[in-house]
């Protein structure tokens, strides 16, 4: 069953909060030397994403002209905090959502595609041409792959009956696991979780080779620095997520780390298999291909209950 | 009592500081005019064979995001301000690498028309590593002399980098 701590301790430290972060950067280490250890390098130290943080918050900040001073400041924050917010809503290690409601899992995804909006105003917002084409990208991606990961991750509600992440944690842990009733689904959310955290095959937006550094290119120190943490947090809660609706849901911090890691190894795999897609390529394929399969997928689990409710 | 307090903290900050700036020298890569000779050196540099990210070197395509410019080739008359934009606009703190005999002393192409000539005479150099081309390993070594120097805790001049420059001037025909 689901472990239970006072909220407030749920909130400031341990899942949420600083432990949140702390374990973002270990997951990006980790990811990073996954990728490294596929392309037979030895890859980063373990402290190295540590490193980097405090390297960036300690470094000068540059206000660049022609921005929105209060704009350039506030993002970051924004993005970061819309990431640790979303934290709250999602059974981290097994232990139960600091906060649940019917239809969090509406207002989680809503927090997670906050950090996308937060980049895409701060491409738009300075006058640089590589952050705008930056901005443009990113927004033109979370248009594609939002509505395909919103599916992939409806079915498995639809099959638990609910909408809220912790009844489908607990509906997940007591049946089959949703990977063998719904594989389409799950190729959709795994990849849609790529394009939702800007992983390589759908890095367009940041693409170094082609546009500098995508929207983030005019941000130095502090505000790139917690850009930086956001899209770790955001990486940690969005392979919970997955591993909650897909991977048979979370009861304790062993299987969250062994689910979680395993999921990691796979997303890992694909960052360095595949090349980057053009943005029209990355739009094509989730509405040509993502978004029918994931209908395909809910139109199956909507027929399935309404003829076992009929044969029952 | 609070004083020291104070200043054990801020000890213990900047030795942090120091700690994490040794350990993530993000890198930009800055051609002023070279042969491609050098540059082909840095890319071989970033390949995994010599896995720079073990030392958590990493390129960056922007110059608000590097800590380290690694300069190749002689300026050029056209290069110049490209040059000390691309330096301005990097956040403090920064360090400049010259690789590359050209980066030195403006090598071969050293008292050309359309030359300045070595990286000293336009922006501030922290280190330079020799060659025609160096060696992945020279620049390798040469990156971790930089660090062995912050290590040492040498502090670094502000130096401004916008005092003019002897022109170059061309002569006209008559």
């Amino acid at each position: 069953m689901n472990l239970s701590l006072h909220p407030l301790i749920l909130l400031l430290l341990f899942p949420g909060g600083l432990f949140l972060l702390n374990i973002g950067m270990i997951y990006e280490w980790a990811d990073r030397k996954l990728v490294a250890r596929y392309q037979n390098r030895q890859g980063p130290r373990w402290f190295q994403p540590l490193a980097d943080t405090i390297k960036l918050l300690a470094k000068e900040e540059i206000v660049p002209k022609g921005v929105h001073k209060g704009l350039f400041f506030a993002l970051p924050i924004i993005a970061l905090t819309g990431a640790l917010t979303a934290g709250l809503y999602v059974p981290l290690f097994g232990f139960e959502p600091a906060f649940s409601f019917q239809g969090d899992l509406v207002v989680t995804l809503y927090l997670l595609s906050m950090m996308t909006l937060c980049m895409g105003l701060a491409g738009a917002n300075t006058v640089s041409r590589f952050s705008l084409v930056g901005a443009t990208r990113a927004l033109t991606q979370m248009f594609s792959y939002e509505a395909p990961f919103l599916l992939a991750l409806l079915g498995p509600a639809i099959a638990a009956g609910t909408w809220n992440i912790g009844e489908i944690n607990n509906f997940a842990g007591q049946n089959l696991w949703m990977i063998i009733a719904q594989p389409i689904g799950f190729v959709v959310a795994v990849v849609g979780l790529m394009g939702k955290l800007e992983l390589p095959p759908f890095d367009a937006p940041e693409a170094e080779t082609e546009i500098v550094a995508g929207a983030l290119t005019e941000y130095s120190g502090r505000g790139f620095a917690l850009f930086r943490i956001g899209k770790d947090v955001e990486l940690v809660i969005g392979l919970t997520l997955v591993v909650v609706f897909y991977l048979g849901g979370i009861s304790n911090p062993i299987w969250f780390i062994v689910k979680s890691a395993g999921l990691l190894l796979v997303v890992a795999a694909l960052q360095s298999m595949f090349a980057r897609l053009k943005i029209d390529q990355t739009v094509g394929l989730w509405w040509r291909l993502g978004a029918l399969m994931a209908l395909l997928q809910l139109v199956a689990i909507i027929l399935g209950r309404y003829l076992g409710a009929l044969i029952r | 009592m609070s004083e020291n307090k104070n200043n054990l903290v801020d000890q213990v900050l900047i030795k942090l500081k120091n700690w994490a700036r040794i350990n993530s020298p993000w890198a930009i890569h800055f051609n002023s005019g070279s042969c491609n000779g050098c540059d082909i050196e840095i890319l071989a540099t970033l390949t995994p064979r010599f896995d720079v990210e073990r030392f958590g070197i990493k390129l960056q395509g922007s110059p608000r995001h590097a800590d380290v410019l690694i300069c190749t080739g002689p300026v050029t008359l056209q290069a110049r301000d490209r040059l000390i934009r691309v330096y301005e606009q990097m956040p403090e703190p920064k360090f400049v690498i010259a690789v590359g005999s050209c980066a030195l002393s403006g090598g071969v192409f050293d008292g050309c028309y359309n030359v300045i000539g070595d990286l000293n005479k336009v922006i501030p150099v922290d280190v330079y590593v020799p060659g025609c081309p160096p060696r992945p390993e020279a620049i390798i070594y040469g990156v971790v002399q930089l660090l062995e120097a912050l290590k040492s805790g040498k502090p670094k001049e502000p130096i401004t980098v916008t005092e003019p420059v002897p022109e170059v001037v061309l002569e006209e025909e008559i």
